[in-house]
């Protein structure tokens, strides 16, 4: 490992390059949440449970809106795969300014974008910061090495590979809004049945998205009655127990309000399907879009395989 | 920890999915196809529940809970955690969408291995479900955290050290998730035994009225 190329910067780079960035970023992302966290309590989320009566409207009528579900669906998950399997960072980026472009016809909620960034955050910082520390020394590689820090090697190789990796990442999960809200859920899920995908996922999906919401205001529900009852939480065995038994009064209620769900589909004539959400027609200016993205994808692969 | 989209590679991704696709597909046959909707119920049960904060000293950790759901749902689990995870990657980018394979195998597989030994090992007595269910709890986690630390090692040397700060990250959850599912096997053993029969959703026990 002598031929590794050190390259020394004096201890006082250290807080300019590496601990002003992370806190900057970090404290950008704890802001996102805590706006995000106070936005939900005032601006009422569309439930996507519940279909639009009308086709169409209160969607809206961007390009992506009218593509054709079907279409939409396969094209999307062939780039996100395309996307996926980038390699080189300047292609990555490039991703994520396609994505941005979408994001822009498609005017989705950007609110909503922001929340996804900020799932992603976690990870992807936890590889930002791990793998300029971690990833092993290969011949060609540069390692800023800040003043006699020896132990703190960063090696920049690593820094582009999770740089590459967090690109990516962002690029699919900005292809997401566009994907599921541009139209309402139970026709996503039908695109996906007349695509050959078992009927029952679509049904799963639809009853277990619909419960999510029920469930989680039992569980806050519960929690507020513990908090009335002084209960507080700490790292010691009574809380363990406390919430474990919480856990367990939510699954008894879960299981004995599946029953009760079952029981109300059956007598509504529940017959192992739902009512069909309208009629789903591929024209020219779908396939046309198609065509168009999965050539950009294309492109993008092709650019990525060819720099070196 | 969910792997997020871009880190795998193609060939492990795609396994990843048709792998998970026959893993469902066996665990979906396992249940009576009328209790499906039921499952899916459930599941939505389970992903509240595992958004659940522990508080762990400074900071929280949340549950992950293959070892509960695998007691609970016995062979339909893998069904319920990768219905669970598709939830999670969609609405809420926990987990990329190309990763959705890799992930509901590190999660379903330990389930249902869990379930299994659960079922083994539960006795009758409830002191004994109870340990056995916080083994379970305990041995899902630690199973999900080795196939994490497993597909990060298929993405190449470079993740190495990824790979062992995770394996490092999931033994106090470890710990954790073993004493809440013991503990929550024991509730339920005392307040709906029931639950804890040979898989609630399962074919032959035909446990639920028409």
């Amino acid at each position: 490992m002598t031929d590794v190329p050190y390259i020394q910067v004096p201890l006082w780079y250290l807080p300019f390059l590496v601990v002003i960035p992370a806190g900057m970023a970090a404290g950008v992302v704890s802001w996102l949440k805590h706006r995000s966290k106070n936005r939900v309590v005032r601006e009422k989320d569309p439930d996507w449970s519940i279909p639009p009566l009308t086709q169409g409207s209160g969607q809206g009528t961007s390009l992506i809106h009218r593509w054709d579900v079907r279409c939409k669906i396969v094209t999307m998950l062939a780039y996100s795969f395309a996307v996926a399997s980038l390699r080189h960072l300047d292609a990555a980026v490039a991703a994520v300014l396609v994505s941005l472009a979408v994001l822009m016809v498609a005017r989705v909620s950007l609110h909503k974008v922001v929340l996804r960034l900020v799932a992603l955050a976690g990870f992807l910082g936890m590889l930002l910061v791990v793998m300029p520390l971690t990833v092993p020394h290969h011949p060609g590689d540069v390692i800023l090495v800040f003043g006699s820090l020896d132990w703190l090697g960063v090696n920049m190789r690593g820094v582009i590979l999770a740089a590459t990796i967090a690109a990516k990442a962002t690029a699919i999960a900005l292809l997401m809004e566009p994907l599921l809200s541009t139209a309402p859920l139970p026709v996503t899920l039908y695109g996906l049945s007349r695509l050959g995908v078992p009927d029952m996922v679509g049904q799963m999906v639809l009853l277990s998205y619909r419960y999510l919401h029920v469930f989680s205001h039992e569980a806050r529900r519960m929690t507020a009655g513990m908090q009335a009852r002084g209960f507080v939480k700490k790292t010691n065995m009574d809380t363990l127990r406390a919430l474990a038994n919480f856990l367990g009064m939510l699954f008894v209620r879960s299981f004995e309000r599946t029953e009760r769900v079952f029981d109300a589909m059956q007598a509504r004539g529940y017959k192992g399907r739902f009512p069909e959400p309208g009629q789903l027609q591929i024209r020219m200016p779908d396939i046309l879009l198609t065509g168009v993205w999965i050539a950009a994808g294309t492109a993008l692969v092709f650019y990525d395989c060819t720099n070196v | 920890m969910h792997i997020s989209d871009g880190v795998l590679p193609l060939a492990v991704t795609i396994g990843g999915y048709g792998a998970s696709a026959g893993f469902a597909a066996w665990s979906a046959r396992r249940i009576l196809s009328r209790d499906l909707p039921k499952v899916a119920v459930v599941t939505s049960a389970f992903f509240v529940a595992s958004l659940v904060h522990i508080p762990f000293g400074p900071t929280s950790t949340h549950l992950l809970l293959p070892g509960l759901a695998g007691a609970l749902l016995g062979p339909g689990a893998f069904v319920a955690i990768g219905l669970g995870l598709l939830l999670q990657s969609v609405l809420f980018q926990f987990g990329g969408i190309t990763a959705l394979g890799a992930n509901a195998l590190m999660m379903g597989v330990p389930a249902v291995v869990c379930g299994w030994f659960f079922q083994q090992f539960k006795g009758r007595t409830q002191g004994r479900q109870a340990i056995a269910g916080g083994l379970a709890g305990a041995l899902g986690t630690a199973m999900a955290g080795v196939f994490l630390a497993i597909f990060l090692v298929t993405a190449g040397e470079d993740f190495f050290g990824v790979a062992k700060l995770a394996l490092a990250a999931h033994v106090p959850v470890m710990v954790i998730e073993g004493v809440i599912s013991g503990f929550t096997i024991g509730f339920l053993a005392r307040v709906k035994p029931a639950l804890l029969l040979q898989s609630s959703f399962q074919d032959k026990t035909r446990s639920f009225h028409d």
